[in-house]
């Protein structure tokens, strides 16, 4: 395979810490190592709930829902696994359970 | 505090098609160890750092967490740059290369549906900006201030009908964008916003998408620009970033397509 063009585009410094961390701590294909991380353990998730759950209630308290109704967005945002992911993060953290507390 | 001899394990960047490993750079820090027609982007670490104990240390200590974490992207966008790769999520270790032989003959299937999901494509990261406050002056005009109880109360309705205008308009825009850029990309997927804290700006985050493109494809970009001088007027501004290995397009896990 000969060498891509890659498209330069954003601001050419180095890409901001939130948009890394939310890339290699939160996407990419989770395979069991040797050494199990478990990421939903420890203190790691002050950095992981200020990401999926300050940003998803912060983004509520806004009024920015806009994904949340439409099947084919929420879909693609993987709904269904954030809220199972996010109850996980909440109950490990001693919070109440975002599940159920909207009345 | 043992003096032992350091013992190491083997960290799991991604995979890549056996095929593509010729083209990879000579990274003296990275080994390749494959299986069958996939290999595994590793590097030797230490147990003293990656091991169960001081990783989950070290993984709660910021400085070390944002270092490791760009590192593990730049050897990922290192090997994107010159070929497909299936992201891992950060801190995947293996003890042994037999370990990560067996781990790629046990994944064969995912991880060859991942590489052919990605095939000559890149991720581009989009985002969607609001300034409340330019927003809403270019939304409508200030009430004057009001004098009579009665006046008053009409600008709290006002004001709240206007916050509710603010909100369609900004949902509206989100969507209207997303929507664009999705006609360009071969696949999206909409994000949750990140939080102030975490982007240290002022504006609001309304819209926090991920795009999969064919490698060199400019039209997201171009399309990006013209969104944010079409919109920024309005208090909005519409940002691209990238392009990235393709990490929102390759976990099979809760898939519904």
């Amino acid at each position: 395979m000969s060498s891509r063009e890659l498209a330069t585009t954003g601001g050419g410094g180095p890409a901001q810490l939130a948009d890394v961390l939310e890339r290699v701590l939160d996407k990419g294909i989770v395979i069991a190592g040797d050494i199990q991380i478990n990421l939903l353990d420890i203190e790691l998730l002050t950095v992981k709930l200020r990401l999926l759950v300050a940003s998803a209630d912060k983004a509520r308290e806004m009024g920015i829902d806009w994904w949340e109704g439409d099947p084919f967005l929420s879909r693609g945002a993987k709904n269904d696994g954030i809220e199972g992911r996010l109850r996980k993060l909440e109950e490990a953290a001693g919070l109440p359970t975002s599940k159920g507390d909207e009345e | 505090m043992s003096a032992s001899a350091t013992q190491t394990a083997l960290y799991v960047y991604g995979v890549v098609a056996l095929r593509d490993v010729p083209s990879l750079e000579q990274d003296p820090a990275v080994e390749i160890v494959q299986e069958d027609a996939l290999a595994a982007i590793t590097r030797v670490v230490s147990l003293d750092e990656y091991g169960e104990d001081t990783l989950r240390e070290n993984l709660n200590d910021r400085e070390w967490l944002e270092e490791n974490a760009r590192a593990h992207e730049d050897v990922l966008l290192a090997v994107a740059a010159v070929a497909d790769v299936v992201p891992f999520r950060f801190g995947t270790i293996c003890r042994t290369a037999d370990d990560v032989r067996a781990l790629l003959a046990e994944q064969r299937d995912a991880l060859t549906a991942g590489l052919e999901r990605i095939r000559g494509c890149v991720e581009l990261g989009v985002k969607l900006w609001a300034d409340r406050d330019r927003v809403e002056a270019a939304l409508a005009p200030q009430e004057p201030a009001a004098e009579s109880g009665r006046a008053y109360l009409e600008a709290r309705r006002n004001e709240q009908r206007r916050a509710a205008d603010i909100q369609a308009m900004c949902n509206e825009v989100a969507r209207g964008a997303y929507d664009r850029l999705l006609r360009l990309a071969v696949a999206g997927v909409v994000n949750r916003p990140q939080p102030r804290e975490l982007t240290g700006r002022t504006e609001d985050m309304l819209l926090n998408a991920a795009f999969l493109v064919t490698a060199g494809d400019r039209s997201i970009a171009e399309e990006v620009e013209r969104l944010d001088r079409e919109l920024r007027d309005l208090g909005f501004s519409v940002e691209v970033t990238g392009p990235w290995p393709a990490h929102n397009f390759v976990a099979a896990e809760g898939e519904a397509e």
